[in-house]
């Protein structure tokens, strides 16, 4: 009897444990907006289904703090773990520790450095880098077009910090771009880094004003200096509408300079749905599922036709 | 010149060896850089650094990039007004630039308008309070308040604790950074009143640079007229002998880092309303660009030594060198190195200058 109990107690446990699905989270850290909202994603995504509960913690900035999370996921069982990761060269030992123990893991946002040899149960979610630079040049090249510059237009170009991958990336995509034979009509005056800052774009822009070369567009590593040049511009008395200027965020402060008719090109990337996607990735994995090991969101293109969709997003 | 313009004491000070003023020297190395860039840029561009070579201006000289050469060094500018004063008594202050980052933080979020084009302002720290379309005095107020507060704890601490400023001001750079990452939990803070953005645009732009000038002048004739001033370069030059000689040391260091903290929370009033936004990452550096325009500009680290007039050229050889290189189109990854090199290098033949002059005085 006794055993038929515990027999009949257990079962029920394994079934409720089989039904419910727990996925474990570690995030890099809370109080980060565009992580919130990719932790919400998740979230959300759980929300919205039966039996899968989410278990988020925050990492607080610190690798040692994320892999003992880590660790802790995998001692209390929980059927699949997503990391997205304080220092993405930090991830082979949460790889090995997950694999180890024979738990599906899937990293979110950040590129692991392991990305190109992660054990079959493992998984890369993110929106491709290569997507923003390319979709906001093309889109001004589109635009440098209708605008009847075809014969001949330059421009300037604002980098990110020089050490700072997506600067590196999104300025490499911008010339990828301007080489395309449909754009090659583009050449670049000059290109200097603002340090992803509002205010040396401001002081950049106005410095290259004051060389009084003739220019059609700004092409902006992010919306931050992308505005900076907007504002230098407005004070230089140049008029906004015979200038193209694109970045990349779509940044509520960007969105409200779309609005009104600033900022012409400006690239969303998608936290919520790199959240959710990450969640789909982990449970397919838990089930045994076919997943592809680097799922990637679409970035999307934000121009003045479709701005009112974003206005509430990030 | 008169036998105490620039403090009391010292073999420096000895007026009679004194050739021509030390700010003389720093306005030729900002003359002789000028005319380096000139032959650049009509070497390699073809057109003129400060002149109005292609007719845009209908003036003598490029009248743009004269603006933008003072414009773009006034806010840290503002602060080195400051720093110069801390410098000159002997201390050093390294929390200038988060000071700049927290005041903007705390500053811009009294300063926000309601709505912005018909929705409520998505940026709004103070919505549900109803502090929204402030006056522009609010901001300003809490902002210097801010500032001085900073400025003295670091006073306090340094004259109270007999810890170095070094260390004093260290923990305050990191603690004002922590303070603006928090206040707002790193979001950036947008969307002022239009009051609050003529600090920073007002003037057709020129705001900022009538602000960092005004300043300038005021504290140049504070330290060269005033007891302050007195005070601050004896306490520089040597700080027992100022002591004994009746002077409250400690009181006055406190003021003069109280007033470094007040200038430099003017210069985050004028930075995030000469931006329309506030970030948490703002400043970061300024505390070593206002040093390195101070010491190019001749104001001793060792103390006792220097003037806001120099510091005022060391900061227009700042705009010179950003504005010259973006001139001349040199590649953004060259730019820092020949940054750090001319600072050195300036510093560098100052010494030389004096070494020389001492021994052939």
């Amino acid at each position: 009897m006794k055993k038929l109990l515990m027999g009949a107690a257990l079962s029920a446990l394994m079934c409720a444990s089989a039904a419910a699905e727990t996925v474990g989270v570690s995030m890099a850290l809370f109080d980060d907006n565009f992580l919130t909202v990719l932790r919400n994603g998740i979230q959300e995504q759980a929300d919205g289904m039966d039996n899968v509960d989410v278990q988020i913690e925050d990492a607080q900035n610190d690798v040692a703090r994320q892999l003992d999370q880590i660790n802790n996921f995998i001692a209390s069982g929980v059927d699949a773990i997503i990391v997205n990761p304080v220092d993405t060269s930090a991830t082979e030992a949460m790889s090995n520790a997950a694999s180890t123990a024979g738990v599906p893991l899937v990293y979110v946002n950040r590129q692991p450095i392991n990305v190109d040899s992660l054990p079959d149960d493992q998984a890369f979610v993110a929106s491709n880098e290569i997507e923003s630079g390319t979709l906001a040049a093309f889109e001004g090249c589109k635009l440098l077009r209708a605008a009847g510059k075809a014969g001949g237009a330059k421009i300037y170009v604002l980098m990110g910090e020089l050490s700072n991958q997506a600067a590196v990336q999104r300025t490499k995509d911008f010339h990828d771009v301007i080489g395309m034979d449909m754009c090659s009509f583009i050449e670049i005056i000059d290109e200097q880094t603002a340090n992803w800052s509002r205010d040396e774009a401001q002081d950049l822009m106005t410095n290259w004003l004051s060389s009084g070369n003739e220019f059609d567009a700004v092409f902006s590593n992010n919306d931050e200096m992308a505005i900076g040049a907007i504002q230098a511009m407005k004070a230089g008395n140049v008029s906004m509408e015979d200038v193209i200027v694109t970045g990349v965020d779509a940044t509520q402060d960007a969105l409200v300079a779309m609005q009104a008719g600033d900022l012409d090109v400006t690239v969303f990337q998608d936290a919520h749905g790199q959240g959710g996607g990450a969640l789909d990735a982990a449970l397919k994995l838990a089930r045994g599922e076919e997943v592809d090991q680097k799922v990637y969101i679409p970035f999307q293109l934000v121009t003045p036709a479709n701005v009112g969709d974003f206005l509430a997003k990030n | 010149m008169s036998d105490t313009t620039h403090g009391v004491g010292g073999l420096t000070f000895d007026a009679s060896k004194r050739v021509w003023p030390n700010e003389l020297n720093v306005f030729g190395a900002l003359v002789l850089i000028i005319i380096v860039f000139e032959m650049l840029g009509a070497l390699l561009m073809g057109q003129s650094f400060l002149f109005d070579s292609q007719g845009r201006f209908g003036s003598i000289f490029n009248e743009q990039r004269l603006y933008i050469i003072v414009l773009q060094v006034s806010i840290v500018g503002i602060i080195a007004i400051g720093v110069t004063q801390v410098i000159i008594t002997g201390g050093i202050d390294l929390s200038s630039g988060s000071i700049v980052g927290a005041t903007a933080m705390i500053a811009m979020s009294f300063a926000q308008v309601a709505e912005v084009n018909g929705q409520p302002n998505p940026k709004a720290i103070f919505l549900e309070q109803g502090w929204v379309d402030l006056p522009v005095i609010v901001p300003v107020l809490v902002g210097l308040a801010c500032g001085v507060t900073a400025g003295l704890v670091n006073g306090l601490l340094i004259a109270y604790t007999r810890i170095p400023p070094f260390i004093a001001t260290l923990g305050m750079m990191v603690t004002a950074r922590g303070i603006a990452k928090w206040w707002s939990k790193g979001q950036p803070i947008s969307f002022p009143t239009q009051e609050f953005a003529t600090i920073g645009n007002g003037f057709g732009g020129w705001m900022p640079v009538f602000i960092f000038v005004g300043l300038a002048i005021l504290f140049q004739l504070i330290l060269k007229y005033t007891v302050y001033g007195k005070h601050t370069y004896a306490i520089g030059s040597n700080e027992d002998a100022a002591r004994m000689s009746g002077i409250n040391v400690y009181r006055h260091k406190v003021l003069v880092y109280a007033i470094a903290g007040m200038l430099a929370a003017l210069a985050a009033l004028v930075l995030s309303s000469k931006n329309l936004t506030a970030q948490a990452g703002m400043g970061v550096m300024y505390e070593l660009d206002a040093i390195a325009m101070a010491v190019i500009g001749g104001v001793s680290l060792a103390g006792g030594r220097g003037s806001i007039v120099g510091t005022v050229i060391g900061a227009l050889i700042f705009g010179v060198i950003i504005s010259g290189f973006t001139f001349l189109r040199l590649d953004a990854y060259y730019q820092e190195m020949v940054k750090g090199a001319i600072i050195v290098g300036a510093v560098v033949l100052d010494q030389w200058r004096q070494r020389y002059r001492a021994l052939h005085a």
